[in-house]
C-alpha cells in the first residue's frame, strides 16, 4: 500500500519511465554499434513504457503472484480503487472503473486537440496552391501525426470513456471484470502519447497514418517512434477490449437477460470491443516485422530481399477496415441508446439491430481488399471483394430503420444531445452513400487515393462517428461530473459545427471528383477554389471547438449541479445518484423489465433499479 | 411494466410489433410519402444539373473508360437520392410534427417495432446491393478486357519523384512525358524502382499502384485529343505533390512524327 503520497504515482512513474528509456537506449546503442540506432530508439522507447508503468506500480500485483505473497486484502484493494478519494487519484493507477472512464474522456479530449490543430496545420498549407506554410518533410509528418492521432483518438473515444464508466452501471455492476486490467489498460494508452510526440523530433515519418512499407522502411528515426506507438496503442486496445467484453459477459446483474441488455452495451462492448480485440494483432504483427526490417536488416517489405509491399498493404487492411467498425458501432449504440430517451418512445427493432451490429462485425473482417482495388494485387478478387462491401450496407442501413422508426410519432425532445444524434442522421447517409462509389471497383479505380476518399471517411468517421461521440458526451457529462453543460454553449458548438463541417467535405468532394489526389502539400491552379473553401470552413470547425473546450472547462468547474437523472432515461446509471458512489448500487439491483418500455400502459415512473424488489 | 419473459406480450415488447391499442395514422403516412417523392424529384433534377451548377466537377471525359465512369458516377447519384430523402424526409417530419418543447412527462406511443416492415427494409436494400453488385461486376468486366483494336504497349515506371515512360516496340525509346495516339488501345505494364507510387490519369479514368519487384498493368482507350496530366496517388515521401507528368493524347499522323522524332533523339535500336 502507498504511503506516502507522491509514491506510485505519474511523479514515480516518469521519471522511471525517463531513466530506464535512457538506459535501454544506451546499452544497446553500445553493443550494436553504429547500426544500431534504430533498435536503440525502439528498444528506448519500450523501455520507457516499461519503467513507467513499473513507476506508477503496475507490476505490484503480478510479482505477489510470482512471488507467491499473500493475496491483496480487501482493505488493500479498497485503497487501490479510492487513493485517498482526492483529484490526485487520477493520475495513480486506480482501479475504480470510473475513474479510469474520466482519465479516458480527458486523455481522448487531448488527443482530438492535437490532432484537430494537426489538421488546422494541414489546412493552412492548403489554403492556397504554393506549399508556403511547411518544408514538405513537415508538412508529410503533420498528415501523419493527423491520421493516426485521430485515428486512435476516435477508437477510445467512446468505449474507454463511456464503455468503463458507464457499462458497469448499465448493466448493474460493482467494477470491471477485471480492475487492474482496466486501470493498465488506460496507462498503457499514456505511455503511447509521448512516445507519438517524440516523432517529429526525430526526423518525423513520411508514410501518413498508414505507414506502407517500403517507404516506411527508408523512413527517418521518427518512423521507429510510430511503430512503438502502434504497439502500446494496440496492447492497450487489446486489454480494455477483453476487459469490457468479459465485463459484459460475466458481471450483468441478476435479470440483465441478452434481450433486456441496453443497446449501448451490445454496441461499444460485446461488439466493438470484441472486433479491436480481433484485429488489432495484424496491426501490430505489421509493426513488429517493419521494425525488424529497419533493426535487424530483414526485408520482409523489401522487394530486392524477397520481400512484398502487398504483404504490407494486406497485414494492414485486415486491420483498417474492420478498425473503422471499432470506430463507428459504438456510435451507432450512442444513437440507438439516445434515440428511446429523447423520442419517449420505445428502441424500434431492438433485436433486429442487434443483429445488424454482429452481422456489421461478422462482414467487416470479409471487405479489406476493397482497399486494395487499385494496387494489382489479385485483380481476380475484386469481384468478390466488391461484393462482401456492397453488403455489408444492409446492416448498416438497419440502423436508419431503427432512427427513423424510432423517431416516428414520438415526442422528441430536441435537447443538445439529440441534436448530435439527428445530425448523424444527414452526415452518415452522405458518408455511406459516397461509400457506393469506392465500392464499386471501376469508379473506384477514378476516385481511390484522390480527396473524395478523404472526404468519404471523414463524413462517415467525423460527421457520423465524431457527431456520436459528441451526443454521448453531452448526454453522460452530468453523470459523470455532476455538472451539466451549458445548452447554449452546446447549441452554438452544435450548429457552427454543422454548417462549417459540411461546407469543409462537400468542398473535398468537389476538388477529389476533379482529380486531386490526397495528402499532397501543393496542388495545380484548378483546384484552388475548393480547396479555399474547404480550408475556411475547416477553420470554423476548429473555433466551434474552441467554443466546446470552453463549455467544458466552465461547465466542470462552476456549471448547474446536475440531478441524478436530468433526460429521464430507464437505464440503470441513470438510477444510482449523483456523484456515483464507489461501489455503485447499494445493493444489487434486479433487473424485471427492458430499458425502452417508453409508453407502456403501466406507468413506470421509478426506473428500472427501484423496480427491484427490495 | 413490461415483462419480458417467454411468452409475454404486453406493448413494450420488442417482440410485440406495434403495441396492441395504438391508433394507427395513416394521414401522417400519406403526406410523408407526398413529400418524399416531390424531394426525390427534385434531388435528381439537382443531380442531373450539378455538372451546369458547378463547372469542372469532373475530368474531361477522354477515354472509353472515363465514359464507364461518368455515367456511373452520376446514375449512383441519381439511385441514392430517393434512399437518402428515405431517411431525411421521415425523421425532418417526425421532428417538425411531433416535437416538444420541454420534458412534460409524457411518452410516445409504445410502437417497438413492425416486422413486416423490418423484412421490407431488409429484403430491398439487399436488392438494391444485389443490382449494384451485377451491375459493377458488368462495368469491371468491360474495364478490365483488352480494347478492340491494336494494341500499345507502354512501361510505366515509377520512382521518386518522377515517373518515366517506355515504348518498347519502339526500340525502347524513353521518356518522361507521355504521348499516346488518340482510338488506339493502350496496354500500361507499370513498376517502380523504390517505393509504392500510384499511376493515375484522372482525365482517363485509369489508376493504377506501382509496386517495386512487381508488374501491374492497366488497359485504356483514350478517344479525345488533348493535354492531360498523370499524377501520383499514393504518398510516396518528400516530394509526392510534384510527382506529375503531362500527358498528351495526339492524333494517330501526329503521334507517328512525335514517336518518330523520339525514335531519331534516342538512336534507332538503342536504349
Amino acid at each position: 500500500m502507498a504511503s506516502r503520497w507522491w509514491s506510485q504515482s505519474v511523479l514515480t512513474g516518469v521519471p522511471m519511465g525517463v531513466v530506464t528509456a535512457l538506459v535501454a537506449a544506451l546499452l544497446t546503442r553500445a553493443i550494436g554499434g553504429p547500426s544500431a540506432s534504430d533498435a536503440a530508439i525502439c528498444i528506448g522507447f519500450v523501455g520507457w513504457a516499461f519503467g513507467f508503468l513499473g513507476g506508477m506500480g503496475a507490476f505490484r500485483y503480478p510479482r505477489t503472484l510470482l512471488l507467491a505473497r499473500p493475496d491483496p486484502t480487501a482493505e488493500e484493494e479498497h485503497q487501490l480503487a479510492v487513493q485517498g478519494g482526492g483529484p490526485w487519484r487520477y493520475f495513480r493507477f486506480t482501479t475504480d472503473h470510473k475513474v479510469v472512464g474520466i482519465q479516458y474522456l480527458v486523455l481522448g479530449l487531448v488527443l482530438f486537440a492535437v490532432g484537430g490543430l494537426a489538421a488546422m496545420l494541414i489546412r493552412l498549407e492548403l489554403l492556397r496552391p504554393g506549399a508556403a506554410a511547411f518544408p514538405p518533410a513537415t508538412y508529410n509528418t503533420i498528415v501523419g501525426l493527423h491520421g493516426i492521432i485521430m485515428i486512435a483518438g476516435t477508437i477510445i473515444m467512446i468505449t474507454g470513456p463511456f464503455g468503463n464508466f458507464v457499462v458497469p452501471i448499465m448493466i448493474g455492476a460493482r467494477d470491471m471484470a477485471f480492475p487492474r486490467l482496466n486501470a493498465l489498460s488506460f496507462w498503457l494508452l499514456f505511455t503511447a502519447v509521448p512516445v507519438l510526440l517524440c516523432a517529429p523530433f526525430l526526423g518525423g515519418f513520411p508514410t501518413g497514418w498508414t505507414s506502407y512499407a517500403p517507404l516506411a522502411d527508408q523512413a527517418p528515426p521518427g518512423m521507429d517512434a510510430f511503430l512503438v506507438t502502434i504497439l502500446l496503442f494496440g496492447g492497450s486496445v487489446a486489454v480494455a477490449g477483453a476487459n469490457i467484453v468479459t465485463t459484459a459477459i460475466t458481471m450483468r446483474a441478476p435479470g440483465m437477460t441478452w434481450t433486456r441488455l441496453p443497446i449501448f452495451v451490445w454496441g461499444a462492448a460485446m461488439t466493438a470491443s470484441t472486433l479491436g480485440l480481433m484485429v488489432f494483432p495484424a496491426f501490430m504483427a505489421a509493426m513488429v516485422l517493419l521494425g525488424l526490417d529497419r533493426t535487424l536488416g530483414t526485408s520482409f517489405y523489401v522487394a530486392s530481399g524477397g520481400g512484398s509491399a502487398w504483404l504490407y498493404d494486406n497485414l494492414f487492411w485486415l486491420m483498417g477496415h474492420p478498425e473503422v467498425y471499432v470506430i463507428a458501432i459504438p456510435a451507432f449504440a450512442v444513437i440507438m441508446e439516445l434515440l428511446p430517451v429523447f423520442s419517449r418512445k420505445p428502441l424500434f427493432g431492438y433485436r433486429t439491430a442487434v443483429a445488424s451490429t454482429t452481422a456489421i462485425v461478422g462482414l467487416s473482417v470479409l471487405v479489406w481488399a476493397h482497399h486494395m482495388f487499385v494496387t494489382g494485387w489479385a485483380p481476380q478478387l475484386n469481384g468478390p471483394f466488391m461484393l462482401t462491401t456492397e453488403m455489408i450496407s444492409i446492416p448498416t442501413g438497419v440502423v436508419f430503420l431503427v432512427a427513423v422508426g424510432t423517431l416516428w410519432r414520438g415526442r422528441i425532445w430536441l435537447t443538445v444531445p439529440m441534436l448530435f444524434v439527428l445530425s448523424f442522421l444527414w452526415n452518415f447517409v452522405i458518408g455511406g452513400m459516397t461509400g457506393l462509389y469506392l465500392a464499386d471497383v471501376p469508379t473506384d479505380y477514378q476516385l481511390h487515393g484522390s480527396l473524395f476518399v478523404t472526404a468519404h471517411f471523414h463524413y462517415t468517421l467525423m460527421g457520423g462517428a465524431l457527431m456520436g461521440f459528441f451526443a454521448a458526451f453531452y448526454y453522460w457529462f452530468p453523470k459523470m461530473t455532476g455538472r451539466m453543460l451549458n445548452e447554449t454553449l452546446g447549441r452554438i458548438h452544435f450548429w457552427v459545427t454543422q454548417v462549417a463541417f459540411n461546407v469543409t467535405f462537400l468542398a473535398m468532394f468537389y476538388v477529389g471528383l476533379q482529380g486531386m489526389p490526397r495528402r499532397v502539400a501543393d496542388y495545380s491552379a484548378q483546384f484552388a477554389a475548393g480547396n479555399f473553401v474547404a480550408s475556411i470552413g475547416a477553420f470554423v470547425l476548429g473555433a466551434a471547438m474552441l467554443v466546446f473546450a470552453y463549455n467544458i472547462v466552465s461547465s466542470w468547474l462552476r456549471g448547474q449541479r446536475a440531478p441524478s437523472n436530468p433526460w429521464h432515461a430507464k437505464t440503470l446509471e441513470w438510477q444510482v445518484p449523483t456523484p456515483v458512489p464507489l461501489e455503485n448500487f447499494e445493493e444489487t439491483p434486479v433487473i424485471t423489465s427492458w430499458p425502452y418500455d417508453y409508453g407502456a400502459p403501466e406507468p413506470t415512473p421509478e426506473g428500472a433499479a427501484e423496480r427491484a424488489p427490495a | 411494466m413490461a415483462d419480458l419473459g417467454p411468452g409475454a406480450a404486453a406493448p413494450g415488447n420488442p417482440r410485440g410489433g406495434a403495441g396492441r391499442g395504438v391508433r394507427p395514422e395513416p394521414r401522417h403516412i400519406r403526406r410523408v410519402l407526398v413529400i418524399w417523392a416531390i424531394a426525390t424529384v427534385l434531388g435528381i433534377a439537382l443531380v442531373l444539373n450539378l455538372h451546369r451548377l458547378l463547372p469542372g466537377l469532373l475530368p474531361p471525359m477522354a477515354s472509353s473508360e472515363a465514359q464507364g465512369v461518368d455515367f456511373t458516377l452520376g446514375f449512383f447519384t441519381v439511385l441514392a437520392v430517393p434512399v437518402a430523402m428515405l431517411v431525411w424526409v421521415f425523421a425532418a417530419y417526425s421532428i417538425a410534427t411531433w416535437r416538444v418543447r420541454r420534458f412534460e412527462g409524457l411518452d410516445g406511443p409504445p410502437i417497438s417495432g413492425s416486422p413486416v416492415l423490418q423484412t421490407t427494409w431488409i429484403l430491398s436494400s439487399a436488392l438494391l446491393c444485389l443490382f449494384l453488385v451485377v451491375y459493377g461486376l458488368a462495368l469491371l468486366t468491360n474495364v478490365s478486357a483488352a480494347p478492340p483494336g491494336r494494341l500499345l504497349t507502354v512501361d510505366v515506371t515509377g520512382q521518386q519523384w518522377q515517373w518515366n515512360f517506355k515504348y518498347p516496340s519502339r526500340g525502347g525509346v524513353t521518356t518522361t512525358t507521355l504521348a499516346l495516339p488518340v482510338n488506339r488501345p493502350i496496354l500500361f505494364r507499370v513498376t517502380s524502382l523504390d517505393v509504392d507510387h500510384s499511376f493515375w490519369i484522372p482525365a482517363l479514368a485509369i489508376k493504377i499502384d506501382a509496386i517495386p519487384g512487381e508488374v501491374t498493368t492497366v488497359y485504356a482507350m483514350p478517344t479525345r485529343e488533348g493535354t492531360y496530366t498523370a499524377r501520383c496517388a499514393e504518398l510516396c515521401g518528400l516530394y509526392h505533390s510534384y510527382m506529375q507528368s503531362r500527358v498528351r493524347v495526339l492524333s494517330a499522323g501526329g503521334f507517328s512524327s512525335w514517336i518518330g522524332a523520339q525514335e531519331r533523339v534516342w538512336g534507332r535500336g538503342g536504349g
